[in-house]
């Protein structure tokens, strides 16, 4: 490109800068709508499959106490979980890569939450009676996928 | 990330604005630009590559935008589609910028794919030749010449709007 066109060029652009700029509100608009991206594609990533609640049969059977929760993510993996008097117990299933390394966190809307290793099979145990609404995270190292809240 | 959006987003407003579309239009394309980017960008590693991916996929989506939106009013006048909102924005600034305002009339007197062309061209650092020939329809190697030619006709036409 010559000099003069290159120059040329630069003012075609300050000249656009100037007479069309994007609107004010545009970049924190954009900012938003990709953070809310993140939150959705995490969400998505530990996706309920399977309530006890929604299977009548349990209820009949007298396991009303008990609810049982699975998840699969999107890697594969599925997680057990079941929330029984005081405890919330579980698996991690076809986990491909370190269990000794995953930490699964228990966390409720009104701000507990607890944090649990999984021994060498991948099953866990907690003590704690969460209520209201509870969600799951699965880390692994700096990797983290995250339930959507489920009303207890 | 919100570094990497607040840099790439005004120049993706550029991007997509050549071609043609309203400010709400313009802004629904970026969004899809940047809602496509956030489900991909564990895979986009090399950060060059980035902001033309970006580009890229703006453009992509601004022109499949003015695919549908010419299938859905197939009476609209595209070129006056195009010209209109900046053509107004000019009047309203000639009092303040006589300079930029002939500058902004000249590029309105070129033909659409010309402006378009230039636009796109002067918001890339590293112009991504391949894929605008795509766009536009144009061979690989004139694109080259072509924006040499369209930028002559912008001299000219300032020429004829007065001295210069």
């Amino acid at each position: 490109m010559t000099d003069e066109d290159a120059a040329l060029l630069e003012e075609l652009r300050d000249m656009w800068m100037t007479y069309d700029p994007p609107p004010p509100g545009l970049v924190a608009t954009m900012i938003a709508a990709v953070a809310a991206a993140d939150l959705d594609a995490e969400w998505e990533m530990l996706t309920l499959v399977r309530d006890s609640r929604d299977e009548p049969a349990a209820q009949v059977r007298g396991l009303a106490t008990s609810r049982i929760l699975y998840f699969t993510a999107a890697e594969g993996w599925s997680l057990d979980a079941e929330l029984d008097e005081g405890q919330v117990r579980g698996q991690l299933l076809d986990f491909d890569g370190d269990l000794g390394a995953v930490e699964v966190v228990v966390e409720t809307t009104d701000g507990q939450s607890w944090t649990t290793r999984l021994d060498e099979v991948g099953f866990f145990a907690l003590v704690a009676e969460p209520t209201g609404s509870v969600r799951f995270t699965v880390r692994d190292g700096d990797r983290s996928v995250t339930s959507r809240w489920i009303d207890l | 990330m919100d570094e990497l959006v607040a840099t790439m987003t005004p120049i993706l407003w550029h991007v997509v604005r050549a071609y043609g579309h309203d400010r709400q239009a313009a802004e629904d394309v970026i969004q899809a630009t940047w809602l496509g980017f956030v489900r991909l960008h564990r895979t986009i590693e090399d950060p060059q590559a980035v902001a033309s991916w970006l580009i890229t996929s703006a453009r992509r989506g601004a022109a499949a935008h003015a695919r549908a939106a010419r299938r859905a009013t197939p009476v609209q006048d595209e070129t006056l589609h195009a010209v209109l909102p900046d053509a107004e924005s000019a009047e309203a600034s000639a009092v303040r910028d006589d300079e930029a305002a002939r500058l902004w009339g000249a590029v309105a007197s070129v033909d659409e794919r010309c402006r378009k062309l230039l636009r796109v061209v002067a918001f890339m650092d590293r112009p991504d030749y391949q894929s605008i020939s795509q766009d536009l329809d144009m061979p690989v190697g004139s694109i080259g010449p072509t924006r040499a030619r369209c930028l002559a006709k912008v001299r000219t036409a300032l020429m004829k709007g007065g001295e210069r």
